[in-house]
């Protein structure tokens, strides 16, 4: 249908762009979800800390999620399929999912990728040793605990500071599991400061810092793993590697966008963000292939997922409207940039853009500078950047009158001193 | 000590250490016997590898000890000696060998029981190798390895199409990087006619041009068409249904303590959950062979655990890949295999390995640091456009069951009549069994069991709907016929509900995470379980009655949770589509 929108996808970001489209005036917006129920991975995140930014106050996943599952099922544009699986995508945004009632082909006017992200693996993370029970991903684990059911075991290991693996040390305490310890391979906690505070320092769980596990014992179930430090070439120093008796290992090693869609339908891939490629209305680089949240890179906050895709619901929408670009401007990661988002700018530019950013490294006071050919656009100076937390600006569309097709906009944060 | 033994005793040890090790060697009847201490684990198994290459010796029972191994004496479980039934053969062991005998055994009109200490078939080498069916080019020749594996080559299509098991003639690239060792490829070719195997020499351009993802390096390689893929632990898993289906009884979880005897003949075989009566024994327990054929009271061979680790990567970014089978020359490199390669699993995953590295521990399936980077410097500079650090999913290792005399050891015992013990089996047993099958039928007829041809008896076998594999106006019939084939539980493989539910219920049913797992590919893409793992735990826990908190990853002792925390949820039962 030419004038439909699909969404695949219905965790924060599905929820929120499908609202946004047809807010914007979308009349037929598909959602699609695999799961038995709309929510994502929220539904499990029993803890609190969501919509800060969105509704000014902290509420659970669930509840969050309960937000905008409501603004869903309050819209008729939006039709819902759960228990239903997109199997592919094509450029032409030719699409087959599959459900209890067969398997459908339909090709929309516009698609909104909406997918999420998934846990690198134990694998992934090269840990060598056997393969027992009792090693999970901290998501995993957290749906384990909170909606099946089960503890994955009593004494465990956390390798991974990042925020799952932060929240899921807080979470085996509470259900009544030693947590012997949370091993961060970088020099500092890869989660929110707050995370770290609140899940370990609150409860006296110890975090080593520039460690990692070296080896995991155990033929059948987990018996312990090995840990070691890093030497100064960022190498295990097993010289000083030693033993720790556990019966479970959590990994919180990294997330990343979920691609298989997105590498179906020929998008172009960001190798830093390792999502695909956007402009500031989440518009992939394949025309009438829109992508919000997770799946265009990991956020920090579920907030800043619902506000990208609303993004996306709203530029999907402009799309089938007719949008006529006027060229393209692209953003370049200076120093002490890892990734900006949106990559490009689609000219003309009507409204205020929203950039994301990540630093390579923490700093003090920094001197964040967007330039143009030497021409300063915007400038601000931040109190501390550190990777794991995003940087937002807002570009207001009279900073970027200047700009035609093909011009180059670059972003530094420079100075300061390591934090 | 014979003359000979002792001269090349004296090339690894002084005659001092000879002394201070106490190394003590007897002979009779061609089986050699080594008893003594040494320093290293890797003197054991080089006096062991010693005496085996001697001329006449047809077997070593290797007991010197190794101070820097922790002994680790057998501990048989106890043994239930009541009777539970009779049996005219028992064979030990559901490995790909074990399942082969019996599927092939069920032809006849027997009473056939097999029996597994493991919670499934298949889960010693026969699913950790990588599933290649060698043309037998590398076999020293005359062994019984060579003869069965260009057998077993040659029986091995059809096999495969009877049990309905993937199967990819490929054929296998040979490579040399230098000059000099062009010569080699002669060698190579001249060796493998002598056998009868085809082998090509082929120019680097006709390789390159076949596999554009080779290294440019290449000077000259050579075609082995013989040479194919299987998936291994599928084989051993339709060889097991197959026979099941015709009759055979399978025991899992029943683990052998001991064998009883009368008049110089096997009667009795006990068990860890009872004893059956029986006149004929067939060994094939993998790397435990040796401590099963020394149930007799006498060691016959000595079994060494040398270690294969392998890497699986991700099936994307496969363009930098070779598309087919591929292998290093191994002559001059690693004395013990044929030195492994780059290939593709029947899943399209490209896979490299395997190592080879001794091993005091039977069951040490560790993947180390070492081995991984070993493989990744081996094989790299074949298939220097291929980045192995970006797409790595999964590695795991295999324990080869190596006699001494590094042939298969098929046989029956010395010791006692009923007897056949089937050992040895490391590279190439999976391409050798049926042929394997075949020469233990020959030797039970020797023997004297009488095998009269069953009037029903169904050679073939169908493997469980693949709802990925299959064109969409099929997959929608599937679904009408059952719902549950459209709903996706692994989302990485594709795999559906209701084939995870087929595989709890097939002849040899899936009785834990792993053994779903090999049956379905649930958990064996790019995120390895992560996302299904809950769902396919509520799927075993609904089929087969189990609560979700007692289910395992493989069997006793390997439980996935401690405990349970609040009630089960409620569509736990249901069927997902009908919950809401």
């Amino acid at each position: 249908m030419p004038g439909e929108i699909v969404v695949i996808g219905g965790g924060p970001a599905g929820l929120a762009a499908a609202a946004a489209a047809s807010d914007a005036g979308c009349r037929q917006v598909l959602l699609i979800e695999r799961d038995r129920e709309l929510g994502g991975i929220l539904n499990q995140c029993v803890h609190d800390g969501f919509g800060n930014l969105i509704f000014g106050g902290s509420m659970t996943g669930p509840e969050y999620a309960h937000r905008f599952i409501r603004e869903v099922r309050q819209r008729p544009a939006i039709a819902v399929l759960t228990g239903t699986m997109v199997l592919s995508l094509a450029r032409d945004r030719r699409l087959t999912y599959v459900n209890r009632d067969g398997v459908r082909e339909i090709q929309p006017g516009a698609v909104i990728l909406a997918m999420g992200c998934r846990e690198r693996s134990r694998f992934q993370a090269f840990i060598p040793g056997y393969r027992p029970a009792g090693v999970y991903t901290a998501g995993t684990a957290q749906r384990l605990i909170n909606m099946e059911g089960v503890m994955p075991g009593e004494n465990a290991v956390i390798l991974g500071s990042g925020d799952v693996g932060l929240i899921m040390a807080r979470r085996l305490t509470l259900e009544g599991a030693n947590v012997l310890g949370v091993f961060e391979i970088a020099p500092r906690p890869g989660g929110l400061t707050r995370n770290v505070v609140q899940c370990l320092d609150d409860f006296q769980i110890p975090l080593f810092l520039e460690h990692t596990v070296t080896f995991i014992h155990g033929k059948k179930r987990l018996t312990g793993v090995s840990v070691a430090p890093l030497d100064r070439a960022g190498k295990p120093d097993l010289t000083r590697e030693r033993f720790i008796a556990c019966d479970t290992l959590i990994l919180s090693v990294g997330l990343i966008p979920e691609n298989e869609l997105s590498r179906q339908a020929g998008l172009i891939l960001d190798p830093v963000s390792r999502g695909p490629v956007v402009d500031q209305e989440m518009s992939c680089s394949v025309p009438g292939i829109y992508a919000g949240g997770n799946v265009v890179h990991v956020h920090d906050l579920v907030d800043y997922v619902s506000h990208t895709a609303r993004l996306a619901g709203r530029g999907a929408q402009r799309f089938l409207e007719g949008r006529t670009p006027a060229g393209r401007v692209i953003m370049q990661a200076g120093e002490n940039v890892s990734y900006i988002i949106p990559q490009s700018i689609t000219l003309p530019v009507s409204e205020t853009v929203d950039l994301y950013l990540r630093v390579r490294e923490a700093r003090r006071s920094v001197h964040l500078k967007i330039t143009h050919q030497g021409n300063v656009l915007k400038q601000k100076i931040e109190r501390i950047v550190r990777p794991p937390e995003m940087i937002h600006l807002a570009l207001e569309p009279a900073l970027l009158t200047g700009l035609s097709d093909g011009h180059t906009v670059s972003i530094t944060v420079s100075g300061g001193e390591p934090a | 000590m014979s003359k000979q033994l002792k001269d090349l005793v004296l090339e690894l040890f002084t005659e001092n250490d000879l002394e201070q090790y106490g190394l003590a060697v007897s002979e009779a009847d061609g089986l050699l016997r080594l008893a003594g201490t040494v320093p290293t684990w890797e003197l054991v198994v080089r006096a062991g590898q010693l005496a085996g290459s001697l001329p006449g010796v047809r077997s070593v029972v290797n007991e010197i000890g190794a101070t820097s191994v922790e002994p680790a004496p057998y501990k048989a479980p106890p043994g239930d000696p009541s009777v539970i039934g009779t049996a005219d053969i028992v064979i030990i062991g559901a490995g790909v060998v074990g399942t082969a005998i019996a599927r092939e055994l069920a032809r006849y009109k027997l009473d056939i029981v097999l029996v597994e200490k493991d919670s499934d078939v298949g889960c010693g080498a026969s699913r950790a190798n990588n599933g290649m069916v060698h043309s037998g080019i590398v076999q020293e020749p005359n062994s019984l390895r060579s003869k069965l594996n260009v057998r077993g080559n040659a029986m091995f299509e059809e096999l495969c199409r009877e049990l309905d098991v993937p199967f990819k003639r490929c054929g296998l690239i040979g490579l040399v990087f230098k000059e000099e060792e062009l010569i080699l490829l002669d060698l190579v070719k001249a060796r493998a006619e002598a056998d009868g195997i085809p082998v090509e020499v082929i120019s680097r351009e006709r390789a390159l041009a076949m596999e554009p993802a080779l290294s440019p390096e290449t000077k000259g390689a050579f075609l082995a068409p013989s040479t194919a893929m299987t998936s291994p632990y599928k084989l051993t898993i339709a060889y097991a249904e197959n026979a099941v289906t015709n009759g055979v009884r399978l025991f899992l979880n029943t683990e052998v303590t001991a064998m009883e005897e009368k008049d110089g003949r096997v009667c009795k075989v006990i068990t860890s959950r009872g004893s059956f009566n029986t006149r004929f024994l067939i060994n094939a327990a993998g790397i435990y062979a040796d401590r099963i054929a020394a149930m007799t009271g006498e060691p016959e061979f000595t079994l060494h655990p040398r270690k294969g680790e392998l890497l699986i990567f991700d099936r994307e970014k496969t363009n930098d890949h070779a598309a087919m089978a591929t292998g290093l020359l191994a002559i001059g490199l690693d004395p013990h295999t044929k030195g492994g390669g780059t290939m593709f699993t029947m899943d399209g995953n490209p896979e490299w390995g395997p190592t080879a590295q001794e091993t005091a521990d039977r069951e040490d399936t560790a993947v180390t640091a070492a081995g991984i980077n070993r493989i990744i410097e081996k094989f790299n500079p074949l298939l220097p456009g291929y980045d192995p650090n970006q797409s790595l999913i999964n590695f795991f290792a295999g324990i080869r069951a190596a006699t001494y005399t590094e042939d298969f050891h098929i046989a029956p015992s010395s010791r006692l009549k009923g007897l056949i013990n089937v050992a040895g089996i490391q590279s190439p047993g999976l391409v050798a069994a049926p042929a394997i099958a075949a020469m233990v039928l020959d030797l039970l007829r020797q023997e004297g069991l009488n095998m009269d041809e069953k009037e029903q008896y169904e050679p073939r076998r169908f493997a469980p709907a693949r709802f990925k594999e299959l064109p969409v106006d099929e997959q929608n019939s599937l679904i009408r016929s059952n719902p549950a084939y459209g709903h996706i539980i692994c989302r990485c493989e594709q795999v559906t509900e209701a084939e995870i539910t087929a595989a709890l219920h097939r002849p040899v049913p899936a009785l834990t995470l792993d053994a779903v797992k090999r049956r379905t590919r649930a958990g064996m893409g790019r995120c390895q379980g992560s996302f299904c793992l809950p769902r396919v735990l509520l799927i075993m826990s609904r089929e087969l009655g189990i609560p979700l908190a007692q289910l395992t990853k493989s069997g006793l002792g390997s439980p996935l949770f401690s405990r349970q925390t609040k009630e089960a949820p409620p569509y736990a039962k249901e069927d997902w589509f009908h919950a809401r």
